[in-house]
């Protein structure tokens, strides 16, 4: 094995590297000498995760793997990484607009506010290993990595209820989560002599009879865990309490980050390790993807609070996305990579313009932002794009991440009709969702603002300013001239042997 | 030369962009760049029709560039005899619907953008020779119907009970519904047609067994039917004129409408053959169910928006009729419809707002001689009207005459029933349309009403005899239109029926 070469395992890992070092140094530069403006380390934090996410364009993905197998810096790894980092920063962003309620709610006070950043970065790490996985025992390292600091981020709030209602919601069904996975990786290995995905699909691709029953049955463990973290039913329980009471940045981080790690593992473990056996879990994914994608976009139906709604809302979004991974082709591995790149602008766009009004409202209930189109323009469009690219209009990347997941699916159903009864549902699904997205876009621009004397203008920071522009540009750009993210998303999924 | 049809389509949504920088306080501006816009992109093409070469019968001013290589899509835009009429309509009504708009002095700056974006959306739907800009625009021409008619629209409180908010909210649920269901349909025909979204390339490669495309079909036509307003899909429609703001309803009625049509005749009757034979009869039912339900339902109502939304379902049952017949008269006679509905609708709905606008109050009834104060508002009605009702002189009664004589002669018992269904809806028209032009415009006049002002300086009265003017010429002088459209009906649709060649040679009964 070449990969063992004393250089390359630090390329490979390098980002990662760079992301915790920055963390720490956030962590000490404010326990030594205290930055009085708490926003401004956000920035600063944020800046550099910008610079890293640049860096990350010159790195070239390498062949092979590192660490004894267990970990790959192949294309896909490196769109994924991408992916978190650009996350990453959004999210700083918004916590530096949010560090005054976290320092009001927090007990620490201001020194929570630097934890707070550095355990986001700290949770990033663990992102930026899970798009590298090749071995379910960096599978679950990584995962807790992710999962533990989540645990401490939504409860974040100390002093308000709801916040630490959804930290221990999220702690014990994470922690039930986890557990089915480790003890499903026990089955895996107990069946099959190994851990690492590579020799397990050489092991499976020998295998002439359908996998023994205690392999299904570790494999359908895994699957629970995996299925916790994308939100899909019927593990979702958990989604829209968490995603109403935890810090506004951590819900976006949630619904951005933890759902395409999700994905990422659900992709690399399907599709990398049990490639071989599909035949023994493509139905079960057809049968989540639509039960997924009913349940988010009904349950968003009724929502009054926008932080709740968007917890639905993001359930329907795995439900899509399951689509294409229920495809089991090319075409559908490219599609939820595209949808996930685009998904994470809409989402922090979304985010990031709930953060500035709650900041001026105090609420995140949906008729509190009425009139929102008259009293702030810029984060009236925002949301309203966000929440139209989430519906699926064009000229919005939205429209074109659906178009190309129901021609995933549909391509599928050349060979298997069931498949067409998937697009059905997932078409019923998208007029669905439109009525509940176009709700708050009704509340921003048709109603007017409830209390006349309080709609003064909203202000937006320079920072947020610039955060918001760059996610509008992008979701209007990717819905227009698609093809850079659709070239990479492919090149991305060409590293499995799908067809 | 050839990059004039992209020009004509894409302005408009190039001039919304550009009045996203405009600050929102200077409407002047933004109103003059939007007319500016639809403007010339009006006289784009109006030049791209004079170009155009009659003798042809296949796709004109082609030009693309490849735009997602992987899907085999490309921005390609180019237009036949069907599209170039429609573009047409969609010239005239879009200008007129801007020159309009002067009525609205709230938040112009988002309006114009949305009205802009509609504009291009229709207009790409006509123009695009790919089936991913197909639905692309197809959809885009859908959504900004949302907010114009949530914001700048209003609802009369009636026996409805309904609220402008809920009409906005069904019109956009029931299209992007149809929009849904068509999608399924065409991508199963995108990977049947070996993976091209090259419509011409795909009505060549396109085999598709009669199995298939038996279900395939209903996909396209329900889907596309939702807009079309066809029976029983159609509550959306009066409702959502009625709450629509005028240059909305105008866009709507007048072309947005006739997209669900297009789709019809464009990609399912050339593309599944054996599907559209399957299926033909049950469009021609349902056509007379338009025809008449629809008909019936505006003579009860008392709202002239009412009036004019459920006359035009009525009408688009014609248009349904005329494409169910599969001939070339019926359908030549189906896109000169739409063409000739288009104006009628779009001029009847810019009447509407012209005096809603001072009155407040357009119940039929509570109108009483309006004509004495607004004479020339009124004789535009009178004209409107009786083009409606298919007066000859009009367009629509050239090409409502085709869509009879096409069905009559299709032969079956079905269309011979659904033509006499049709000719009797006729009378229905006539029936309530005179009556609302006569309790509102003539009888004793109501000083209620004396402070109306009728149209008087030029720019007030232009967009409304331009729509007229060209409903007269193409009424005199039908061949301007039917020629072309005849030609592209002959070689994309009619020669995919065994039964196209013969009725090809029954076209001497043109009128």
């Amino acid at each position: 094995m070449n990969s063992l070469d004393a250089t390359q395992p630090f390329y490979a890992i390098q980002l990662e590297c760079l992301l915790a070092g920055w963390g720490i140094v956030i962590l000490l530069v404010d326990a030594f000498s205290p930055v009085p403006n708490k926003r401004t380390l956000g920035y600063m934090a944020a800046g550099f995760v910008v610079v890293a996410l640049l860096y990350s364009f010159i790195l070239r993905p390498l062949d092979g793997t590192f660490f004894h197998g267990m970990y790959r810096f192949d294309a896909f790894a490196l769109y994924f990484k991408r992916l978190f980092l650009l996350a990453l920063a959004g999210v700083l962003v918004m916590a530096a607009e949010f560090s005054p309620r976290i320092e009001s709610g927090h007990a620490g006070g201001a020194a929570g506010v630097a934890e707070f950043y550095a355990l986001l970065m700290f949770c990033a790490t663990g992102m930026l290993l899970i798009a590298s996985v090749n071995d379910f025992i960096l599978l679950f390292v990584s995962l807790e990595l992710v999962t533990i600091t989540f645990y401490v981020l939504a409860s974040y709030l100390r002093r308000q209820v709801s916040s630490l209602e959804a930290g221990t919601k999220y702690l014990i069904l994470g922690a039930l989560s986890s557990g089915f996975t480790v003890y499903g990786i026990a089955y895996i290995f107990g069946t099959t002599g190994t851990t690492n995905f590579t020799t397990l699909n050489a092991q499976l691709a020998t295998l002439n009879a359908p996998p023994s029953t205690a392999f299904t049955f570790g494999m359908l463990l895994v699957l629970t865990g995996l299925g916790f973290k994308i939100a899909s039913v019927p593990f979702q329980i958990w989604v829209p309490d968490v995603y109403q009471g935890a810090p506004t940045p951590v819900t976006a981080f949630l619904a951005v980050g933890s759902k395409a790690a999700g994905f990422a593992l659900l992709l690399r473990v399907l599709f990398a390790g049990l490639l071989p056996v599909q035949g023994s879990w493509s139905a079960l994914l057809l049968v989540l993807a639509s039960a997924t994608l009913l349940y988010g976009n009904l349950g968003a139906i009724p929502q009054r609070n926008i932080k709740r709604l968007l917890g639905y809302s993001s359930i329907g979004h795995a439900g899509y996305m399951l689509m294409g991974v229920a495809a089991v082709n090319a075409l559908g591995a490219g599609a939820v990579l595209f949808y996930l790149g685009q998904y994470a602008f809409t989402t922090l766009c979304a985010f990031l313009a709930i953060v500035a009004v709650t900041n001026a409202t105090g609420s995140d209930e949906i008729p509190s932002f009425s009139g929102l189109g008259k009293r702030s323009p810029i984060l009236g469009l925002a949301l309203f794009l966000a929440m139209m690219s989430l519906a699926g209009v064009p000229p919005l990347s939205g429209f074109f991440g659906k178009f190309q997941l129901f021609a995933a699916v549909i391509e599928r159903a050349q060979t298997d009709w069931h498949y067409y009864v998937l697009a059905g549902i997932g078409a019923a699904a998208v007029v669905i969702s439109l009525y509940f997205y176009l709700g708050v876009a009704k509340a921003m621009y048709i109603q007017e603002a409830e209390d006349p004397a309080n709609a003064g203008p909203i202000p937006v920071t320079k920072p947020m300013r610039a955060a918001l522009y760059v996610c509008m540009v992008a979701i209007i750009g990717l819905g227009i001239f698609q093809r850079p993210l659709v070239e990479s998303a492919a090149k991305a999924a060409k590293i499995f042997q799908l067809n | 030369m050839d990059n004039l049809l992209t020009i004509a389509v894409l302005l408009p949504l190039a001039a919304a962009f550009l009045a996203f920088a405009f600050p929102s306080d200077k409407p002047k501006a933004i109103r003059a760049l939007a007319i500016f816009a639809t403007g010339v992109s009006l006289l784009l093409t109006l030049y791209i029709f004079s170009q155009f070469d009659r003798t042809k019968s296949g796709y004109q001013f082609v030009r693309g560039i490849e735009w997602l290589p992987s899907y085999g899509c490309s921005l390609k835009f180019g237009v036949d005899g069907i599209s170039m009429t429609l573009l047409l309509l969609v010239g005239f009504v879009s200008f007129a619907g801007t020159l309009i708009s002067s009525e609205i002095h709230e938040r112009e700056k988002e309006y114009y953008i949305l009205f802009l974006a509609l504009t291009t959306g229709i207009s790409g739907t006509f123009a695009t020779l790919d089936l991913f800009f197909f639905y692309f625009f197809y959809e885009l021409a859908v959504i900004p119907m949302y907010l114009l008619i949530g914001v700048w629209g209003s609802l009369p409180p009636g026996k409805h009970g309904r609220t402008k908010e809920y009409a906005t909210m069904k019109l956009t649920l029931y299209l992007t519904a149809g929009a849904v269901l068509a999608l399924i349909g065409l991508l199963t025909m995108y990977y049947a047609g070996g993976r091209t979204m090259d419509i011409p390339t795909l009505t060549k490669n396109l085999r598709l067994d009669a199995n298939t495309q038996q279900w395939v079909f209903p996909c396209l036509m329900f889907g596309f039917g939702f807009l079309a307003s066809m029976w029983p899909f159609h509550t959306w429609s009066p409702l959502g004129y009625a709450a629509a703001p005028t240059a909305a309803s105008m866009m709507h009625a007048g072309v947005l409408k006739k997209l669900g049509a297009y789709g019809i005749i464009r990609l399912a009757l050339p593309l599944l053959p054996e599907g559209a034979r399957h299926w033909a009869n049950l469009i021609a039912i349902l056509a007379c169910f338009n025809i008449l339900y629809a008909g019936w339902s505006a003579l009860t109502q008392k709202d002239w928006k009412f009036v004019i939304g459920y006359s035009s379902v009525s009408h688009m049952g014609y248009v349904l009729l005329g494409i169910a017949t599969l001939n070339v008269i019926g359908v030549t006679g189906a896109v000169l419809l739409m063409f000739a509905h288009g104006l009628m609708a779009a001029l009847t709905f810019s009447l509407i707002g012209f005096f809603y606008h001072q009155t407040h109050n357009r119940y039929v009834l509570e109108l009483s001689g309006l004509a004495r104060k607004i004479p020339y508002i009124g004789t535009c009605m009178v004209m409107a009207v009786m083009a409606s009702c298919g007066l000859p002189g009009f367009a629509n009664f050239v090409s409502e005459v085709m869509v009879f004589i096409g069905a009559w002669h299709q032969g079956s018992t079905v269309f011979r029933v659904a033509t006499i269904c049709a000719v009797w809806g006729i009378v229905v028209t006539a029936t309530y349309l005179l009556w609302a032009v006569r309790t509102s415009f003539f009888g004793p006049f109501d000083e209620k009403w004396s402070m109306l002002k009728d149209a008087t300086t030029f720019w007030r009265k232009f967009p409304y005899a331009l729509l007229l003017a060209v409903l007269l010429t193409v009424g005199f002088w039908p061949r301007l239109l039917t020629d072309i459209i005849r030609k592209s009906v002959q070689t994309s649709i009619t020669a995919n029926y065994a039964d196209g060649a013969d009725t090809a040679k029954q076209t001497k009964v043109r009128p």
